[in-house]
């Protein structure tokens, strides 16, 4: 081999060796970004995120029934504390307490066999 | 040494024994009969429909009622509770009843995430080749929903044994909350 062809096979390598590492890169870059997904999903689940998510799919006909956080009213923390203020309070936390009255929410009546229609048919005598 | 061996084995093997015959027994008691896995197959689609609104109409409520829990301890009951402690007023009671509602607070949350993803499972089942499993589900996430059940209805009577904690607080310190501190 002369000097020539492997002055021409090392220009050759350097030419090529740019390339293979911009598709590592890629590859590098897509296998990180499937383990954070991975990681953030693990986490959204997990976490209990999802289930206060109303825009996943399914969900988009109930987006309306839920109620604005904002419309709740704080009881100052500070200040002296007299027969008037414990009145004051009582009466705003009999109010606010009203929406969650209603102990029948999450009823297991709801997924009844019987109700589902699965339950074991009658015994024909 | 031998001895103590055999009768330790004994003892293990006993014990297998003994807590194993339970749950034959209650396999066989629950065994399913054609009829119902036919039952099961025929109806399930109309249930799954059912189960889905059901899920669907779940998560607001949750959200709301969530929300709303929150919002009682973080605005009312801690608010209350500090104020009273700067105060110099003992509300040990109160504290302690605002601790128990947000260990409650805790529990309805992860009973609801339990019951929100057997759902979820229950609807990503083929309930006509797996009847049995389906039906076994459906069981299951019914006894979770009875947990989160039971978890509104503690957090209720929590609340009602802040409120009247508070009132009771009030007749204790009628004489200091009137102006005459001692």
């Amino acid at each position: 081999m002369t000097d020539e062809t492997l002055h021409h096979s090392e220009d050759h390598e350097n030419v090529h060796h740019p390339r293979r590492n911009i598709v590592y890169f890629i590859i590098g870059s897509v296998l990180v970004a499937f383990a954070l997904v991975l990681v953030s999903m693990s986490l959204y689940i997990s976490s209990g995120a999802a289930q206060l998510d109303l825009s996943r799919p399914g969900y988009k006909a109930v987006q309306n029934e839920v109620e604005p956080s904002d419309t709740f009213v704080s009881f100052p923390a500070s200040g002296e504390v007299n027969n008037t203020v414990i009145e004051q309070f009582l009466k705003l936390f009999r109010k606010q307490v009203k929406s969650v009255d209603n102990t029948d929410v999450f009823s297991p009546a709801a997924l009844d066999e019987q109700a589902l229609g699965l339950d074991s048919p009658p015994v024909e005598n | 040494m031998k001895s103590v061996f055999m009768s330790l084995t004994a003892l293990l093997v006993a014990t297998f024994v003994l807590t194993g015959l339970p749950v034959f027994a209650q396999d066989a008691s629950e065994a399913m009969t054609d009829e119902h896995i036919a039952r099961i197959k025929a109806n399930c689609q109309a249930a799954m429909g059912t189960i889905g609104r059901i899920h669907a109409y779940d998560a607001p409520t949750y959200i709301n009622r969530n929300q709303t829990y929150f919002s009682i301890s973080d605005k009312m009951m801690a608010r209350l509770n500090a104020r009273l402690a700067v105060n110099r007023f003992d509300a040990s009671a109160l504290v302690k009843t605002a601790s128990n509602y947000n260990d409650t607070l805790t529990q309805f949350r992860s009973a609801y995430k339990q019951y929100d993803d057997s759902m979820a499972d229950i609807l990503r089942m083929d309930c006509k080749r797996q009847p049995v499993t389906f039906y076994d589900k459906v069981r299951q996430t019914q006894e979770e929903r009875r947990k989160v059940n039971e978890a509104v209805l503690e957090l209720k009577s929590l609340i009602d044994q802040y409120e009247q904690g508070v009132e009771s607080f009030q007749i204790q310190h009628a004489a200091q909350l009137s102006g005459v501190r001692s």
